[in-house]
């Protein structure tokens, strides 16, 4: 109870802080690179929801992404739809697919590499098809029309994008602060640790992983019409593209899987060593060699991710006060 | 750099300690590019994928540019502006449409005064619609989607060809090559990459084909990047075409045409329409494949004085006269003119004055610089043929310097 109560008040500074940033930062290409830092934070916690809680690896993530933008991209420009409620159909659409691959993939008994495999291949097959569909533009795309406004969730500034992702990523965080605090969590947390137990014990496996992988669809569904109305444009190598897919899990795994926080700590460290070793080596191509060296130091250092150092810092303390105790 | 490496030999304190102060570092804002605010200077941003699979092409791109400001400032700057200097700030769009949507917030913060890029249409479309948002005039150097001028982005601007005109013009080379030889050649198949690029080209190219007496009797679409074409050569193989039509990246390029030698596939000719491969490298790697190949491209004249000139400098370089030279030169060329005759860095003069350049190439076989919507009505590509290890223009018959071999020896 006082783990969650911290965690709501550490939120609620933390979204406080971050709300007010744009009156504070006159510096555009920040707030961009804050926006995608928000951006990949909230696409790795959907990822860490089937992943990170419910041991689900999943290597086509990016297909909720992907269907999601078509979604509403698609009822944008062939239905005058405005994008506002284009998202809704692209939260529904992220989920109906999530629930198909899920039910189909779960119910076949696919776990661990299998299933990772499965989703790959999904997203694969996903791509193909809107690069062969009319409606889809095939391999042309689609290109949305700027009008900035709410209803089209587009913004003259970087300001309104940057609102947009972090009410995203505050989402995403309660999302997983009521998983963390939620039987369903545990329940999820159980399959991770021993599926067969989980059985036995009468949880509805197949229901429970059915049921992650529909919230991280919705949300990528969302995520989806984030990007496409932000770049306003839109083909299959973007909305299929196997680079997000690695993304997502990337910045879960370095910043933490199964945690609260974890996505948020990846994001904001994988973006800004990038950024950082691109700025300052001018040499093409080396910037990315010290940013995977630093990649393997991470998780080579870190297994449980950069939280866990945190953790590791108070269980030590509190082992530290328990000594005093003990003494 | 040092500073954002831990000690491989550190302990994992030490370690913690170095990531901890490189996101401190980050985090103060030194990750910004310092640039010195000199006075009378005007400043270019650059934006290529320096990093990913294109890296090749950017170098080449970043290398013309790079040479059309270093001529620039070496003939005086820009004039109208008391001989304002040029500097060039270099950007790396990663091959990806959101970090080149960044690069231009970057560049805009930079106080850049104009833009060039991005070599990928997907990139140059985010970018120049970011760019749009604070008017920044967009010079496009290499990216054929039509969509980049015909947005109505009073801010975008393209020198070299889209690919519905040169997919008009490829049509109509074809159709003149072919009848030159007595009209053999019947049917095509075309193999292209999936991106807009590739699927926009062959779509355009259908009927255009047919207005020509040619048919299409396969059209085969390739993901990217794609590392083996055996089933694709076995397909054309059963389709018996008389010419094939590539239409992608440089890596699936050069992979096609080995295979399509490998397997022994019997065809008349290959006449790719912006293959990103044909170029003196290829012809220089692969002489015996290469050789009588045709690509409808930017090309420069090889009968200009400039061009040769230019040509030569290249090469001294070490560095392969690719079309991504010469693109990036003109497309600087082009923002040059428009500081010059816009007398100052404002974006809206500079804009205007973009939109009604008459800016002369003559290192390129165009007629008059003629804009309309951002497109340069007078740029055109040409088909250039591998003859003898040499890369020769075979059409339009007005720049040609030598006759077609068709079909292929």
């Amino acid at each position: 109870m006082a783990t969650r109560n911290s965690t709501l008040v550490l939120c609620a500074i933390g979204f406080a802080l971050l709300a007010f940033a744009p009156l504070g930062i006159s510096s555009k290409f920040y707030l961009d690179i804050l926006t995608l830092i928000f951006f990949t934070a909230y696409i790795g916690q959907s990822w860490n929801i089937l992943g990170g809680y419910a041991g689900q690896f999943s290597f086509g993530g990016v297909m909720f992404f992907g269907t999601g933008a078509y979604a509403s991209s698609i009822l944008v420009n062939s239905f005058g739809v405005p994008a506002i409620i284009g998202v809704v159909v692209a939260i529904l659409a992220g989920a109906v697919l999530a629930l198909g691959v899920g039910y189909l993939s779960f119910r076949s008994g696919l776990r661990g590499s299998y299933f990772a495999l499965i989703t790959l291949a999904f997203a694969e097959l996903l791509r193909v098809v809107a690069n062969s569909l009319e409606i889809t533009g095939g391999g042309v795309g689609l290109f949305l029309t700027y009008a900035p406004g709410l209803q089209n969730l587009q913004f003259k500034t970087p300001v309104g994008f940057y609102y947009f992702a972090l009410i995203l990523l505050a989402i995403s965080i309660a999302i997983v602060i009521w998983l963390e605090n939620s039987r369903f969590g545990a329940q999820l947390v159980a399959i991770r640790e021993n599926e067969d137990a989980a059985e036995a014990l009468g949880i509805n496996t197949l229901r429970r992983k059915c049921q992650a992988i529909m919230i991280m669809g919705a949300m990528g569904g969302a995520a989806g019409t984030f990007y496409s109305q932000k770049y306003l444009y839109l083909d299959p190598p973007i909305a299929y593209s196997v680079h997000l897919s690695v993304e997502m899990l990337l910045v879960t795994i370095v910043g933490g899987m199964g945690t609260v926080f974890g996505p948020l700590i990846g994001s904001l460290v994988l973006h800004t060593v990038n950024e950082v070793t691109r700025n300052f080596i001018d040499t093409p191509g080396l910037s990315l060699i010290v940013y995977g060296i630093i990649l393997i130091m991470i998780i080579s250092y870190l297994p449980n991710g950069l939280i866990g150092l945190f953790k590791g810092r108070g269980s030590k303390k509190a082992g530290a006060a328990q000594g005093d105790g003990d003494a | 750099m040092s500073k954002f490496i831990p000690h491989l030999g550190g302990s994992r304190r030490r370690f913690i300690r170095n990531a901890g102060a490189t996101v401190a570092l980050a985090s103060t804002g030194l990750s910004m590019p310092h640039i010195a605010q000199a006075a009378g200077t005007v400043k270019i941003g650059l934006i290529h994928p320096a990093t990913g699979w294109a890296a090749y092409p950017a170098a080449q791109l970043r290398y013309g540019a790079q040479m059309a400001i270093a001529d620039i400032n070496a003939a005086g700057g820009i004039k109208s502006m008391g001989g304002a200097q040029i500097e060039a700030l270099l950007g790396d769009s990663q091959t990806k449409p959101e970090i080149g949507a960044a690069e231009v917030e970057k560049m805009n913060e930079a106080g850049v005064h104009a833009l060039q890029g991005c070599y990928q249409s997907a990139v140059g479309l985010a970018a120049s619609a970011a760019a749009a948002k604070y008017n920044i005039p967009f010079s496009v150097d290499v990216g054929v989607s039509d969509k980049l001028v015909d947005r109505g982005l009073s801010n975008v601007f393209r020198m070299a060809d889209g690919y519905g005109r040169i997919a008009r013009d490829a049509s109509a080379y074809l159709g003149e090559i072919n009848a030159a030889a007595g009209s053999p050649a019947k049917t095509v198949v075309i193999v292209h990459e999936e991106s807009e690029f590739g699927t926009g080209t062959a779509k355009l190219l259908t009927p255009a084909l047919a207005e020509r007496g040619l048919t299409v009797v396969d059209t085969i679409k390739h993901a990217n990047p794609t590392r083996n074409f055996d089933n694709i050569a076995l397909r054309i193989k059963s389709a018996k075409p008389d010419i094939i039509m590539p239409i992608n990246y440089p890596g699936e390029y050069v992979l096609l045409a080995k295979t399509l030698r490998q397997q022994r596939v019997d065809f008349m000719t290959s006449y790719s329409v912006l293959g990103g491969g044909f170029n003196f490298k290829f012809i220089d790697d692969m002489p015996e494949i290469a050789e009588n190949m045709i690509d409808v491209n930017h090309w420069y004249d090889p009968r200009s004085a400039s061009g040769q000139a230019m040509r030569k400098r290249t090469e001294a370089d070490g560095k392969y006269f690719t079309f991504e030279v010469y693109c990036a030169y003109m497309s600087i060329m082009l923002l040059a003119d428009g500081f010059e005759r816009a007398g100052s860095t404002d974006k809206d003069a500079v804009n205007a004055a973009l939109a009604s350049s008459t800016l002369e190439v003559d290192f390129m076989p165009y007629d008059k610089t003629e804009m309309v919507n951002g497109q340069n009505m007078g740029s055109r590509a040409v088909a250039i043929q591998a003859q003898n290890g040499d890369c020769q223009v075979v059409a339009p018959s007005a720049y040609a310097s030598a006759k077609a071999v068709f079909p292929r020896a």
